[in-house]
């Protein structure tokens, strides 16, 4: 991160810790938008959102490592999150994660060699009656079969 | 107040009580790994869980406060069962570590396994693999599969430290004890988590494979590297019927006092159990280019009495000079109070402490020595040594510590002042580079060795108890400084033989009124 | 079947953004406008208590109850918490009400927090749906822009500022304890009680968590009555419920029917049935927290009452519809799977017993196994009953031994038919 980075990251945890009553309330949405705009927290971001909060940066390590969501490596430009659950499962679940994994060469938890898609399984999205499910970054998309997917991602590319 | 049955027992309790608490005061131990009397319940470890009349599941014996006419049953067959679930779940991804683990003899997994446990190990599976050697900081090992995560380490910072270091990253069971690269573990309290952590997670690497605990003994004492006072248990190996063991002290761990340093000590404390057994003058001798000459105690004595009762009759007491330390104990000082200032009227009696260091707010006080307080009391003014002060005209130097060997290098303006000094005594209880600039070296007994009371910061005065037998031929400074003031013939009845600290204890309480009260 | 009263559902619009001028069509906000007005807060708390609203969430608590803990002064501020973190599987209303009728949830979250003093109050979504945390973010505005929410509402002196905070993935945040250290920058691990969020909640304020749907039905039951909320429903419980069905259904959706609704009408009538050519196997209740049913259970009625009779639980009202071909052995292997990778690690039964249970089924599941490791898990599961910190210990244990118990024979002859072959199934 450059200078101009860092204190603009500085500004928007300043303007999160804000809204709350207390300032270390800003640390779960801060690290969402961090999430959002690099793809992962870097032990770099770590510190400075400890900096800003006034808190110990292996507490917002702890947060880190603890949700889904927040990652400390480097996730693909689309991160694909299939649901792995039950409801997901009875509606041919396996069959597209099987499709994914072959489409893209990759196995669950993987990032391809040119960073463009990673893989997760993921566990019940609350989606059940758009079975199956997945989440491409922050997009849901549900009743997929081989073909749609297929078209999902060939918008992507 | 209310009343509660505990297995049977009555036991009366003030409100706000826990059930855990109370058992306590009835003489009844509730196992438990995540509760720690110095932080509020956790309950995460379910160790403690017990059966209460009425009350369908079984609850937290740390965390439930105890209600008037309560019924508690910690030892029916549902609490037992419970405790074994609990050690089965604990031990099912616990590795079976205890031949090469320190904790083995002091570790609760163990004991309570013994306890509630013996059950065959049943787990099938593939235990966890984790990092087994993790600096955390400081001299502190982290072993992650051994690890209960009862979180007392992450507590300890958090709460007591109040700088935290220490977190739980991950979830489930996947959770493992982290500290960030950037900020590691950095406290003079360090030391506390590795006795705080009820298994062997959390080791000293000081202590690490040095011995096992069964083979030692614990004794009461206290630290004397500061003047709090921390209240300490001493680890003493007795040694072995067939061979000399060197060393002795292996631990110093801190022993619980509310009213001093609650649970804990710090890192400067701990590291000073070395100084028992290392680098100690055993006998007394006078330096020697080639072989230091050995001397008995008693010619020491009669030499040093002639060479003051010379100066006394010659009228020529200015000529003595005394070095002292604030790390006497309060009788001993009195001693050097009644015979130095009052017996013989020296007026250059300085002090030598180690310099002083900033407080941490917390138990180190920054003030060196254990008992600049007892010395104010019995009367003193702690004047420091300094090479100027010894210049002058000094025939006899008696120097009690090795401070002044801070400032004793080649060539410097101590060396110089010593040179021009008749007879110089020191009264040490280990090698330094005085040892070379001084015509007699006394051995004396270090703080584990004698008797005695220490008056800490606060002006609290404890008891110094003998744990351990001085090595080789030394003698508390109590017990040189008696035999001193009888050989110059002072009175006081104090002087009496056979010295006996008694004698000087009862003087020092009746004639000085902070030390009559009991300080 | 009865015509049910149906009304929640009434207030659904069809889009997501722009939905105020639609709620305010049909009617709303007048409740709310009459309460703050005309009523004092503890007639509302009465009004709440009597109409035997359960919380919606899972764990059925009388909503009323639990205001009524709320201590009426306390010289600290005090929270309202709407838990939208709708992470039990099976389990997706909370997502339509919030897409379709936000302003519905912020009349109930008006309401009640006008009846508990609350000042400040924060609904907590799950992070995945960034979606439908902006149509909330967006109804918030309108609600502002309206007069709605913000300072002296309706020109009675009360002030309510309501924020969205969304979570980051951890179905434990759905624990109302665990979503008060989510909210205040913690990993989401669920606190000892007592002492209860009422006294001791957020921020250390007295804090009161209520479903998503539970508040919803709050301006329902001041503008209709609790009397007639309860007839609506069953004696203690009250109301009526969105039933969400998955599975192998026709019609998988949400269904807005009065508490006591026959599950086999709800499967069979309102989402069709199953698919041609399968017939009903299992079925799970209220979530995957709840104990299976077998086919010879399902007239049963969806009441609190009557599923905990049953050794169930109504819990989320998610109903998970199972045929014939699929393998209960996968169920158990996702159930399995979902409590260890849930599991927050905090207390030792749950992390441990969690992650025991899930290894000795991916043992099965590879091959290496055989029936008697069945009775291992029950014995697990069994030593982590009733022994943890939170609800969740007992939600992983209690559905894995309905599945074991319930469903032996079959465990049995998959685990023979996988031994050896290390074919995973699903």
């Amino acid at each position: 991160m450059n200078q101009a980075e860092k204190d603009q990251l500085g500004v928007m945890i300043r303007q999160a810790a804000s809204r709350y009553p207390r300032k270390e309330a800003g640390l779960l949405p801060v690290l969402l938008s961090i999430q959002l705009q690099h793809g992962c927290i870097s032990p770099e971001a770590e510190l400075l959102v400890a900096d800003a909060l006034d808190i110990h940066p292996v507490k917002v390590r702890e947060v880190v490592t603890f949700y889904t969501l927040l990652s400390r490596e480097p996730r693909g430009t689309y991160h694909i999150q299939v649901c792995a659950n039950l409801s997901c499962c009875l509606g041919g679940g396996k069959a597209i994660l099987d499709h994914l994994e072959k489409k893209l060469g990759l196995e669950p938890g993987g990032k391809t060699a040119d960073g463009q898609f990673s893989l997760e399984t993921v566990e019940c999205q609350g989606h059940c009656d758009e079975a199956p499910c997945m989440l491409v970054n922050s997009e849901y998309h549900g009743n997929l079969n081989p073909e749609k997917i297929d078209k999902i991602l060939g918008d992507l590319s | 107040m209310l009343n509660i049955r505990i297995d049977g027992k009555g036991v009366t309790v003030a409100e706000g009580t826990t059930v855990l608490r109370a058992a306590e005061a009835a003489g009844i131990a509730i196992p438990h790994f995540c509760y720690h009397p110095a932080f509020p319940p956790e309950g995460s470890c379910r160790v403690c869980l017990v059966e209460i009349e009425g009350i369908p599941k079984l609850e937290l014996a740390c965390a439930t406060e105890v209600r008037d006419g309560m019924k508690v049953s910690t030892q029916s067959s549902r609490v037992r069962e419970a405790r074994r679930d609990v050690l089965e779940f604990l031990l099912a991804e616990h590795p079976l570590d205890c031949p090469i683990c320190d904790k083995a003899g002091e570790c609760r997994l163990q004991d309570y396994f013994a306890e509630y446990g013996l059950f065959p190990g049943d787990f099938r599976e593939a235990k966890e693999k984790r990092d087994k050697r993790i600096r955390i900081g400081g001299k502190l090992l982290l072993d992650r599969e051994r690890c209960i995560l009862c979180t007392r380490c992450v507590r300890f910072l958090d709460r007591i430290i109040g700088t935290s270091g220490l977190g739980v990253i991950n979830r489930g069971n996947r959770c493992e004890i982290a500290a960030h690269e950037s900020r590691p573990v950095d406290t003079i309290y360090a030391g506390n988590l590795a006795e705080i952590c009820p298994v062997g997670a959390i080791t000293d690497a000081d202590f690490r494979f040095k011995t096992r605990v069964w083979f030692l003994e614990s004794r009461e004492s206290l630290c004397v590297s500061c003047s709090r006072g921390c209240n300490i248990w001493v680890d003493v190996h007795p040694g072995l019927s067939r061979a000399v063991r060197r060393k002795r002290v292996f631990r110093f761990r801190p022993r619980p006092n509310p009213d001093v340093n609650q649970y804990w000590m710090c890192d400067i404390g701990r590291a000073a159990y070395a100084a028992a057994d290392e680098e100690r003058h055993e006998a007394a001798f006078m330096p020697r280019s080639g072989r230091d000459l050995r001397l008995s105690w008693d010619k020491a004595f009669i030499l040093i009495s002639e060479k003051i009762k010379a100066s006394r009759e010659l009228g020529k007491t200015d000529r003595i000079a005394v070095v002292l330390n604030t790390g006497l104990t309060n009788e001993e000082l009195f001693l050097c109070d009644r015979i130095f200032r009052r017996g013989l009227g020296l007026k250059n009696i300085f002090f030598a402490d180690p310099p002083a260091r900033k407080p941490d707010g917390f138990l180190f006080t920054g003030e060196m020595t254990a008992n600049p307080r007892g010395a104010r009391e019995v009367g003193f003014a702690p004047v420091p040594a300094g090479p100027e002060f010894l210049a002058a005209e000094t025939e006899l130097l008696l120097v009690f510590g090795t401070a002044l060997a801070e400032t004793a290098g080649k060539g410097s303006a101590l060396e110089k002042a010593f040179s021009r000094i008749g007879t110089k005594v020191l009264f040490a209880s280990r090698a330094s580079s005085l040892d070379r600039l001084v015509d007699i070296v006394l051995p004396t007994a270090v703080s584990v060795e004698k008797n005695g009371s220490l008056t800490n910061i606060n002006g609290r005065v404890q008891d110094l108890v003998k744990a351990l037998e001085p090595v080789g031929e030394c003698l508390a400074e109590w017990e040189i400084l008696s035999r001193i003031g009888r050989e110059l013939g002072l009175g006081g009845g104090i002087f009496e033989p056979p010295p006996a600290l008694e004698k000087t204890r009862r003087a020092m309480n009746s004639d000085i009124p902070f030390f009559k009260v009991g300080g | 079947m009865e015509a049910a009263r149906i009304a929640l559902t009434s207030r659904f619009g069809t889009k997501c953004m722009d939905s105020l001028p639609v709620y305010l069509e049909k009617g709303g906000y007048k409740t709310a406008r009459r309460v703050l007005l005309e009523m004092t807060p503890a007639a509302v708390i009465e009004e709440v208590k009597k109409a035997w609203l359960r919380g919606r969430g899972g764990a059925g608590f009388p909503a009323g109850v639990k205001w009524g803990f709320v201590p009426k002064s306390s010289g600290k501020p005090k929270y309202l918490c709407v838990n939208a973190d709708e992470g039990e599987p099976g389990t997706f209303k909370d997502r339509y009400i919030l897409g379709l009728a936000p302003h519905l949830v912020l009349e109930g979250v008006l309401i009640a927090s006008y009846a508990l003093g609350v000042g400040d109050a924060f609904i907590y979504i799950r992070g995945e749906d960034v979606r439908v945390a902006q149509c909330l973010e967006n109804a918030v505005s309108e609600a502002l822009a309206g007069g709605y929410l913000g300072d002296n509402i309706f020109g009675k002196g009360f002030s309510l500022k309501v924020q969205v905070f969304r979570g980051a993935g951890a179905y434990i945040c759905g624990e109302e304890t665990a979503l008060l250290e989510s909210i205040e920058g913690k990993q989401g691990r669920p606190r000892l009680k007592p002492p209860f969020p009422v006294s001791m909640g957020l921020f250390g304020c007295p804090t009161v968590i209520n479903n998503v749907e539970t508040l919803c039905n709050i301006p329902l039951i001041l503008e209709n009555g609790a009397e007639l909320f309860l007839k609506n429903g069953k004696p203690r419980d009250g109301g009526t419920r969105l039933f969400g069905v998955s599975g192998r259904v026709r019609r998988p959706g949400v269904y807005e029917l009065p508490v006591g609704t026959l599950l086999r009408d709800i499967i069979f009538e309102n989402a069709g049935g199953l698919g041609d050519g399968l017939t009903l196997k299992a079925v799970i209740p209220g979530g995957i927290s709840s104990p299976i049913l077998t086919p010879s259970e399902i007239d049963i009625p969806m009441d609190f009452d009557s599923l905990s009779r049953a050794g169930s639980m109504l819990g989320s009202a998610a109903i998970i519809v199972i045929d014939q071909k699929t393998p209960i052995f996968d169920v158990l292997r996702h159930v399995a799977r979902f409590y260890a990778h849930e599991s927050c690690g905090k207390c030792t039964p749950c992390r441990i017993g969690t992650a025991w249970i899930r290894k000795i089924v991916e043992r099965l599941a590879a091959g290496n196994g055989e029936g008697r490791d069945l009775d291992e898990i029950m014995r697990l599961a069994e030593n982590m009953r009733g022994k943890t910190l939170c609800p969740m210990g007992d939600a992983a244990a209690l559905p894995i031994q309905a599945l074991i118990r319930k469903f032996r024979a079959e465990l049995d002859l998959s685990i023979g038919r996988i031994q050896g072959k290390g074919e995973a199934v699903c």
